[in-house]
């Protein structure tokens, strides 16, 4: 999926993959991409300003470890990260419901099927 | 020196880490934080190439180039939009205060001249012109402001002295100005990129020397009047010297408050 496309929905797909568990910033690209099933690509530096301003929106918290033997900045979901994760979460299944249905698709058939790269979109 | 292997070049990785490093704006701490996070996640890249089989550099260049341009990790198109704004800002912020500062100085030398005037008279305060600098016009000019003066001399010191006062109490009220609009902007500009596009304390330390050489100047242009011309016309530099010796005072102490809040 082109990483342009990918930006606007970056903070949602984020704040998702951290409500699964604290992580650091390779982690959660890994999940990211293991999640897509390799769809989502992008550059994955640009992961990094997401995490600070959504830390900033107090929406992530974070705190050093040394994990594997390496200094790392861990990442969690705050309360108010889950709400707006849940409210975003909402909004998106409204918006995609209503293309679906546009598409002549059945209700819930985006969602139904795995993201993979290749499908047809 | 001796030149450790990691600092050898061809390290697509620790080049990756210097053009970032050059690239990063915000407080050093943050710098440090993102160059750390980036540097765990590069390794991390770099070890899962060479246990898929990679050798060290072809997982060093796939990792740098999965990460993507420096850009994308400061989280800007260009490295100088927001700096250009920011370092404008911080600039003008530079500018208010020491131009402020500056400007109540010369107000503050305005109520020392007046202490000098009452104590010592307008001869002290500032030197007649030399007798063929000006005309009998001017002459007329002065007596006429100063009716119950009769020596042309006379009238000028004090017509001289009042446009001091006058000159002085304008800049201080400029300078006021200047300075309430330093503390609106100052709290209008308060994100991260403004505040550390200068080092901290660059407005007070420039402001403190720029006022300590002024001090020197004043009182070495007093002292070399009360020497020379025994004294007349040295109330004008005294009073600046006094003035701008304050102005360095006080943003010394500022100096010192900015620099404490930074290592805090």
């Amino acid at each position: 999926m082109r990483s342009e496309r990918l930006k606007g929905h970056l903070d949602m797909l984020l704040l998702s993959v951290l409500s699964r568990g604290p992580g650091h910033g390779y982690e959660v690209i890994t999940r990211l991409r293991e999640r897509s099933d390799g769809a989502f690509e992008l550059p994955e530096g640009t992961v990094y300003p997401a995490l600070h301003r959504l830390e900033e929106a107090s929406l992530l918290a974070s705190a050093w470890d040394v994990v594997s033997g390496r200094r790392r900045r861990i990442y969690r979901l705050t309360p108010a990260g889950a709400a707006a994760l849940a409210e975003q979460a909402e909004q998106w299944r409204d918006f995609s419901g209503s293309v679906a249905r546009v598409l002549g698709m059945p209700a819930g058939g985006m969602t139904r099927r795995p993201l993979s790269r290749g499908a047809p979109a | 020196m001796t030149r450790h292997a990691a600092d050898a070049p061809g390290d697509a990785v620790e080049d990756y880490l210097d053009r970032l490093l050059v690239t990063l704006s915000g407080s050093p701490r943050q710098v440090r934080h993102t160059l750390a996070e980036v540097e765990a996640h590069l390794r991390d890249a770099v070890a899962e190439g060479m246990a898929a089989g990679l050798a060290e550099p072809q997982a060093q260049a796939q990792a740098v180039r999965r990460m993507g341009p420096v850009t994308g990790v400061t989280g800007r198109r260009t490295g100088l939009a927001r700096p250009s704004l920011a370092l404008a800002r911080r600039v003008t912020l530079t500018a208010a205060l020491i131009g402020g500062a500056g400007l109540v100085a010369i107000g503050g030398a305005g109520l020392v001249a007046r202490a000098l005037l009452a104590a010592k008279g307008d001869a002290f305060l500032t030197a007649p012109w030399p007798q063929a600098s000006y005309t009998r016009a001017d002459c007329a000019r002065w007596l006429a402001g100063r009716p119950g003066t009769r020596s042309c001399v006379t009238a000028m010191l004090a017509d001289h002295a009042g446009d001091f006062l006058l000159q002085a109490t304008a800049a201080g009220l400029l300078g006021l100005l200047a300075l309430a609009g330093y503390f609106a902007l100052r709290r209008r500009w308060r994100d991260r990129a403004t505040l550390t596009a200068l080092p901290a304390g660059t407005a007070e330390a420039l402001g403190t020397a720029l006022a300590a050489v002024a001090a020197v100047a004043c009182f070495g242009m007093a002292l070399d009047i009360e020497m020379t011309q025994r004294g007349v016309g040295a109330g004008e530099p005294w009073s600046l010297g006094v003035a701008a010796a304050a102005a360095a005072g006080v943003l010394a102490m500022a100096l010192r408050r900015a620099l404490r809040r930074t290592s805090a």
